[in-house]
């Protein structure tokens, strides 16, 4: 098969640090090229360089053979290079319509042909399986719609080469498969994919080649026949991977947390919590099973004082709560890491240090006078402790939190949430969006914490996760508990259907 | 209340509206690219005095509302090069502008007229109907004919920019740097050269609508004349929800509420003249606090565009 791109030497730094360093990558005309790597290996930053959104500090591009300087998406998008951003680039306040001819230089004239247009538009979704509402606000629809949307977007701009930046993570099953077939039509007709993900299954199922990166640089491209998931595992995270067999407690300690009969918004069947009655005691992993939506984004919103129960009573370590309020419960020692990183969990414009100390700006050791005058000195030094000790991987504690990848955000509100010690560690979707080895080093604080008589409330839509840590699983549906297990020799088959509601 | 008060006072909520209109625009241009403004009001003052100033050295008020249009486009690139390549926080770019470009007008007008001098006039420009020799008293044939060539421009600007942002690729792809910069690059667009384009945009109409006030509505100049109205133009953005139909009519309105001020100021009534002079101001915040907290405008309006952010 022939050339299609290829990045020769690709060096890209942001300030002392390299996000990518002597790149190599080479994908052909009609192929499906995945990039493997964890997060922070430089996969969305190579593709950032390839669309023109940074220039490389080293480095050559060739398309077709040819050589190109791509210094800007518009540039791009003139040589037929389309991309899906894991963060989608679409308007919010526009249609679905419009987003999808916003910035068209292929059309003549002034005014907009709604008819042509959006003719051109339902052709080109009929073709790929695309299905889209056009007039809809894109606010008003589904995150796989949008994700069609980002594709359609690409494919109207008469992409040759599309990148999809882990366009699975949000998606359900059956859009996934829904994907996959948009990809081998595009393979069909001779375009090329190159697609970045960690999902491994995914991975060996639709690439021909894969490319693994690691700390910013190529390791090495291995046809899909010639490897397996475990040989690119390893390959990826530069080590054997080993399968961490937690201990599982049997009997827990006193109850750090008890709900009693808790209502919450109660006939709402995806957003309410109706009659759960559930205990985390001190040394144990409680995990929540269930489909997403079930109630457990309430669950968590009142074991940690967000939300006030419209019924029931809860009990925290043996007195009954009367306050509901997020401030109560931090200093009852409750740690919450939050089901969004970004919106929940971390200031992105501050420092990677001020957030860190966030929670403890009235500690004695970080300030005088319970937070009016801050020991800079004492912070800094704290926050440099911190970043060792969680491997935080950033240019300097001074980089501002936004500008770092989702699983060293996660190990900064980890670091924060973990210091104090908390009796209670309430944990929700924990490595959601994480790579193996950032979800295992969080899995890994969760077990030592639990160790230390920590009570640990983990929330996840991950089964694998749940079975993994779990010493009881307690498994939700629509707002109610539906079943208890051991966490020791799950029974699968009753989960799953305590999970499907039977 | 008699008719003629009716009609004298639409006719003058016309006049009144007109400046407005054009800051507004001004306004919306740069709000619709991201930019919030808050420094129309100094634009206008030297859009103002510089109309003033060319309209009597060289007797032609055209002239003058081009050289205040131009003089609008000047300044605002301070505040463009401030905002938009170097990233500086808009607001305050949007205040030094208010002080720096009012103080420069009246700088000008004293080194020019010098100190205490006796009040400099101007011919104003000269309505349609006088031009075409029609004299009528007819409502009307007043409400219609007998206005400058800025007053169907402002209108036609209205309309001009409602099927601009609704109907056009261009406009949509303007909007969209408003909306969320980064997208629109990825699609192509050049985010840095439309918000240079709409800092163009704002600071000529903001000239204008200054030197409005000079070669169209009042025969001399005098330090403050712009009263505030900059920042009753960001409020009738903020009223007509960003969209060219809702500015005019938030401008009618405003408009209307500085014509009435004025008619009640000199209908003799006992009251101190201060209280009336306060009901566009008045209206102004209780309109913004009807509407107030539902924020619908661009979601990147404020924020600084950066290239390779992470």
């Amino acid at each position: 098969m022939e050339e299609l791109l290829r990045m020769e030497h690709i060096t890209k730094r942001f300030g002392d640090v390299y996000a990518n360093r002597d790149i190599d990558l080479e994908v052909r005309k009609g192929e499906v090229h995945t990039l493997l790597g964890e997060n922070g290996a430089g996969k969305s930053t190579l593709m950032n360089v390839l669309f023109g959104l940074y220039q490389p500090t080293e480095g050559s591009i060739y398309l077709r053979g040819q050589k190109v300087r791509i210094d800007s998406p518009a540039q791009a998008v003139r040589l037929g290079i389309g991309m899906v951003h894991q963060h989608f680039m679409l308007v919010e306040a526009m249609t679905v319509f419009e987003n999808i001819i916003l910035g068209d230089k292929n059309t003549k004239g002034i005014f907009i042909d709604k008819e042509a247009r959006k003719k051109e538009i339902v052709e080109l979704s009929e073709r790929y399986g695309l299905d889209v509402e056009l007039d809809k606000p894109v606010t008003e629809i589904a995150v796989g719609a949008q994700q069609r949307v980002e594709i359609l977007k690409a494919l109207y701009r008469g992409a040759e080469l599309l990148v999809l930046d882990e366009p699975s993570a949000a998606l359900t099953d059956l859009e996934v498969e829904g994907l996959f077939r948009m990809m081998g039509k595009l393979k069909e007709e001779g375009k090329s994919v190159i697609f970045i993900s960690h999902k491994m299954r995914e991975v060996m199922r639709i690439s021909d080649r894969i490319t693994i990166l690691r700390d910013g640089r190529t390791i090495r491209t291995l046809d899909r026949e010639a490897t397996t998931g475990e040989e690119l595992a390893d390959l990826m995270i530069g080590r054997e991977l080993v399968p961490s067999q937690y201990v599982k407690v049997e009997q827990a300690g006193e109850p750090v947390i008890a709900l009693r009969e808790v209502d919450y918004h109660k006939t709402s069947k995806h957003n309410g919590l109706n009659g759960v009655t559930l205990t985390v005691g001190r040394g144990e992993v409680v995990g929540i099973a269930g489909v997403d939506g079930n109630g457990q984004s309430q669950l968590a919103q009142v074991v940690t004082g967000v939300i006030a129960p419209d019924a029931g009573s809860v009990d925290m370590k043996g007195s009954t709560v009367a306050q509901f309020t997020p401030n109560g419960f931090i200093l009852e020692n409750v740690s919450h890491i939050p089901e969004d990183r970004n919106k929940m969990g971390l200031v992105g414009d501050m420092s990677v240090k001020d957030n860190i100390v966030l929670k403890a700006t009235g500690d004695p050791r970080f300030s005088a006078a319970k937070g009016f005058f801050l020991k800079k000195k004492a912070i800094r030094d704290h926050a440099l402790a911190i970043q060792k000790k969680y491997d935080i991987r950033c240019a300097s504690i001074d980089q501002e939190a936004r500008n770092l990848s989702g699983g060293n955000q996660q190990k900064i509100i980890l670091a924060r949430e973990m210091e104090s010690q908390p009796d209670l560690l309430v944990a929700v979707h924990p490595t959601r969006g994480l790579d193996i080895g950032a979800a295992s080093f969080i899995h890994d604080v969760m077990i030592e914490a639990r160790d230390r008589g920590c009570g640990v409330l983990l929330i996840s839509a991950d089964f694998d996760e749940i079975l993994e840590v779990s010493d009881r699983i307690v498994v939700m549906f629509e707002g109610q508990v539906m079943g208890e297990f051991s966490g020791k020799e799950p029974p699968i088959d009753q989960i799953s259907l305590a999970m499907a509601g039977k | 209340m008699d008719m003629t008060f009716v009609t004298n006072l639409l006719l003058a909520s016309v006049h009144m509206a007109t400046p407005l209109i054009f800051l507004a625009l001004a306004e919306l241009y740069s709000q619709r690219a991201g930019l919030v403004h808050i420094g129309i009001e100094g634009l206008a003052a030297i859009g103002s005095l510089t109309g003033f100033l060319v309209s009597y050295i060289s007797g032609s008020p055209m002239t003058g509302m081009f050289l205040g249009a131009l003089m609008g486009i000047l300044v605002n690139m301070i505040y463009a090069y401030a905002t938009i390549t170097l990233c500086a926080e808009q607001t305050v770019y949007g205040m030094i502008i208010n002080i720096f470009a009012l103080a420069l007008a009246s700088f000008i007008y004293r080194v020019y007229f010098g100190a205490g001098a006796s009040l400099a006039q101007v011919n104003l420009m000269s309505t349609l109907s006088s031009a075409l020799g029609i004299t009528s008293d007819n409502f009307f044939v007043e409400l219609l004919l007998d206005q400058t060539l800025m007053v169907y421009l402002a209108y036609g600007l209205v309309l001009f920019t409602a099927v601009y942002f609704n109907k056009t690729k261009s406009g949509l792809n303007y909007k969209a740097v408003g909306e969320y910069p980064k997208a629109a690059a990825t699609l192509g667009i050049n985010v840095i050269g439309v918000k240079y384009v709409a800092s163009i945009i704002c600071g000529a109409l903001a000239g204008m609508g200054g030197a409005y006030l000079t070669t169209c509505y009042s025969t001399t100049y005098v330090d403050g004349n712009v009263a505030g109205r900059g920042f009753i133009a960001l409020a009738a953005v903020i009223f007509g929800r960003w969209s060219a139909g809702g500015v005019l009519l938030a401008c009618l309105f405003f408009g209307f509420c500085d014509a009435l001020q004025i008619r009640l100021q000199i209908s003799g009534s006992s009251m101190p003249y201060q209280f009336f002079q306060m009901i566009p101001y008045i209206a102004t915040v209780a309109v913004l606090t009807l509407i107030g907290a539902k924020k619908a405008g661009p979601k990147g309006a404020g924020k600084p565009y950066r290239k390779e952010e992470r």
